[in-house]
């Protein structure tokens, strides 16, 4: 295991385990998975450039518009949940338990 | 819904999973599964009420997780060995992790718990979408890449199996009820998986079908809870009288096309040595099938004490296409009879 795959695999376990486990505001959830995209944004970059490959050297962009794609997706789910429950804490989505 | 929006989005619905089918390349393969993701998130909140807000809120965040858990996985492979192919051999590490990506995806045992919240603040056609077509793209993945996991895979599908049984008995709402189905029968597929992929395939094509007819039936009677089924004997009779026998086919009785598929996986487990397994497995298909009756019985069995407003309720010829729900029907009636031709037909 190198030091850079060390350091995006870590990455991207400390942004799961704080959406797992840190389950207070909605918006800290989306902050966790934009660490985890960006993570995976730098991996592939990284696993281009040390390869030298020219064919994959789009893909890291084509990761990073999807990851935006869903992270205004995210947003406007904020929104949408601050409007119907007045509030964007993960407690009060409860609606549907039962 | 604007019919061009409506539009738009069914075609990036059907954009995203046939990327998936189509591509061998991990990246692309995701790529398709965050089509399907974006492109099903308006039609869920086309209602403005807090309940389906909720619903795509949960579903946002557990299929995003599980997609970025998939491409991590997949990322982690290529850094291994150097190849991003879904159907090349896949390190054993990163393998479980996309194989968990997945379960998380389409709601396996022990990830399910959003499946049911979720489908039950949705409105039918839209929950019908996400219990049918939203699984066809996880599964082509399932189906194509090579997993050396075979514990994992049965401890996930007898977690689901029993999970899904057990968690529909106390249950009063259908969707809910649906989705824990869901999860039993996926189970299923997860259990034979590694085994024989194309009974998989096979199981996931009856699933569709009867879980098809049982939307489109539910659908129909506008019903979303036990107690609305008991009014309707009065509204479609026919459909009434042939929905308990679509139940039963969902729970796999004999003469019915649901027992195809729990035949084929209780034989290949047997021949593979796992009657362990195969008796777990048959045993908490009892469990589902206590509440596939319970709800036969409250549509269908008995009469349940009215007043007259109740009998004869007023009618409307219904505007709904009644086609699909017949073509649905009796394929999850009566298919049982082509089991070989099926079996010969669905060869991975």
């Amino acid at each position: 295991m190198t030091p850079a795959h060390f350091a995006f695999s870590s990455t991207f376990m400390l942004g799961l385990s704080g959406l797992a486990f840190y389950r207070t505001h909605l918006l800290s959830a989306l902050i966790c998975l934009e660490g985890m995209m960006l993570s995976l944004f730098i991996a592939l970059s990284l696993w281009a450039l040390q390869l030298d490959s020219t064919s994959f050297s789009a893909a890291p962009m084509l990761l990073l518009a999807f990851s935006a794609c869903e992270a205004s997706a995210g947003l406007a789910l904020l929104v949408a949940t601050a409007r119907t429950h007045g509030t964007d804490r993960l407690q009060s989505l409860n609606l549907l338990q039962c | 819904m604007n019919p061009y929006v409506l539009f738009f989005l069914l075609f990036g619905l059907g954009l995203g999973t046939t990327t998936t089918f189509a591509s061998s390349h991990w990246l692309l393969a995701w790529m398709g599964l965050e089509i399907n993701t974006l492109a099903i998130l308006p039609l869920m909140t086309q209602d403005h009420h807090p309940r389906a807000v909720e619903a795509a809120t949960k579903y946002f965040l557990t299929q995003a997780t599980a997609a970025a858990m998939i491409l991590f996985g997949s990322t982690t492979n290529a850094w291994l060995t150097g190849q991003w192919d879904i159907q090349q051999a896949i390190h054993p590490l990163p393998a479980t992790m996309v194989m968990l990506g997945l379960a998380l995806k389409i709601g396996l045992a022990p990830m399910h718990s959003w499946l049911p919240e979720v489908l039950q603040g949705l409105n039918l056609t839209t929950g019908l979408i996400l219990s049918t077509w939203q699984k066809l793209a996880p599964f082509a993945l399932l189906l194509q890449f090579q997993t050396t996991s075979t514990s994992l895979l049965i401890a996930l599908g007898l977690a689901s199996t029993l999970i899904g049984g057990w968690g529909g008995l106390n249950q009063t709402q259908l969707r809910k009820i649906l989705a824990y189905s869901s999860i039993a029968h996926l189970g299923w597929m997860a259990l034979i998986l590694p085994f024989f992929p194309s009974l998989t395939l096979l199981t996931l094509i009856m699933y569709l079908i009867m879980t098809l007819s049982m939307f489109l039936a539910f659908k129909l009677n506008k019903s979303t809870n036990i107690n609305t089924l008991a009014l309707s004997w009065a509204k479609t009779p026919a459909l009434t009288a042939l929905a308990p026998l679509m139940l039963l086919s969902l729970g796999g009785l004999p003469p019915l096309t649901g027992f195809m598929p729990k035949w084929l996986i209780l034989q290949e487990l047997t021949k593979q040595e796992l009657a362990p397994a195969a008796t777990m497995a048959a045993l908490t298909a009892l469990l589902s099938l206590y509440f596939y009756l319970r709800l036969s019985y409250a549509m269908t069995l008995t009469t349940s004490p009215n007043n007259t407003a109740g009998i004869t309720p007023w009618r409307l010829p219904s505007t709904q296409s009644t086609l699909p729900l017949a073509i649905a029907a009796t394929t999850s009636l009566l298919l049982l009879p082509l089991t070989p031709a099926m079996t010969a037909l669905l060869k991975l």
